[in-house]
């Protein structure tokens, strides 16, 4: 009877750590995607801005939406979605966005791998220096910064030919408003990321209570 | 191995939006339209003359295709649908309600804080409902 007792009370210790550690979770990413809805909301109002002050340098006519293009085309810029089937029930899908996904093959994560790397500033300095003089390597990092020169040249074309609809002359202050939409889409997709943890989190806190819920109701006499 | 986490992929999937037109020009700036064989967009601008019937139709048009990962709409254009908009909940394609020029970011009108703020009210926690 002991024993019995002993180990509803681990369980019950068990699950209440495994709950707040959900709490945590859940209300972290609410934190986080109120904070980078924030973010998104002063990223647009820049990007507004600026095609507010190009609208009023190139004229009302030369930038709306009667000029979109509607002849069949790719989108540049798309999302990868990966799924994870953590419990069959509970599907937290992970965004992740391929900037400029027309660029030519083996060149298309770029974007992706840039971001990556930014993330970790230092890694690539202090490779840099453990090798130096080492001419091989030294060679291969002149043609991975060609490579990279090339894809950064592509992609300003694809820039170049997205804005190419509102003519060529095109107001600089144009240019600063696709940065900033393009800054506004990866928030975006940051929040879509930070959504699905923050339901997924609010699932397993749910389950929890009703859990204890079950736990709490008094035994039909019946059944004694 | 019966746990074991399976990851499905799907590599380019689109962001749709319904939004006013200086947002749905900017982002297709960024490079997110896309337009089909047979003249279909990944996009509706709503404008004065968008009736709600054309938002409704878009947004579930936006929400069952397969090809969609993100679907972006202005909170403004939302609360015109919000009936739709509270009942849908998918994971994929993700909704998710954006600022517009003319009507800032309300987060007591997002339909997933919504959803999810019942828990930060101590009464429904306590009494364990839902």
């Amino acid at each position: 009877m002991e024993e019995q007792e002993e180990a509803t009370g681990f369980e019950n210790e068990v699950r209440q750590v495994v709950g707040d550690e959900d709490v945590l979770r859940f209300m972290d990413s609410t934190d986080n995607y109120l904070t980078l809805l924030d973010s998104l909301s002063s990223t647009l109002r820049q990007g507004w801005l600026d095609l507010a002050i190009a609208r009023q340098s190139m004229g009302a006519s030369r930038i709306n939406g009667a000029l979109l293009d509607h002849k069949s085309h790719s989108a540049a810029t798309s999302v990868q979605v990966d799924q994870e089937d953590v419990d069959s029930m509970e599907a937290q899908p992970r965004f992740s966005l391929r900037k400029w996904a027309l660029v030519a093959d083996g060149k298309q994560c770029y974007e992706e791998q840039k971001l990556g790397e930014d993330k970790f500033p230092g890694k690539t300095g202090s490779l840099q220096l453990r090798h130096r003089g080492d001419s091989q390597l030294s060679e291969e990092k002149t043609s991975e910064s060609g490579a990279q020169l090339d894809v950064d040249d592509q992609i300003q074309k694809e820039r170049a030919k997205l804005l190419s609809m509102f003519g060529t002359l095109i107001s600089p202050k144009l240019r600063a408003a696709q940065l900033s939409f393009e800054t506004a889409l990866e928030t975006l997709v940051e929040i879509a990321n930070m959504r699905s943890a923050m339901l997924s989190s609010f699932d397993r806190v749910r389950k929890e209570l009703d859990h204890q819920k079950d736990d709490m109701e008094p035994v039909p006499s019946g059944r004694l | 191995m019966a746990n074991r986490a399976q990851i499905q992929t799907n590599n380019s999937a689109l962001i749709a939006m319904i939004a006013d037109e200086d947002t749905i020009v900017g982002l297709l700036m960024a490079g997110v339209g896309n337009v089909d064989l047979r003249r279909k967009t990944n996009y509706l601008i709503v404008d004065s003359k968008t009736t709600v019937k054309q938002i409704e139709d878009a947004f579930k048009e936006f929400s069952t295709r397969e090809d969609i990962a993100i679907v972006l709409i202005s909170q403004y254009v939302a609360n015109m649908i919000r009936f739709l908009v509270d009942s849908y909940n998918k994971p994929i394609p993700a909704i998710l309600e954006i600022p517009s020029k003319d009507h800032p970011y309300d987060p007591t009108q997002d339909s997933v804080l919504s959803r999810v703020k019942y828990l930060f009210s101590a009464e429904s926690v306590a009494s364990g409902r839902r």
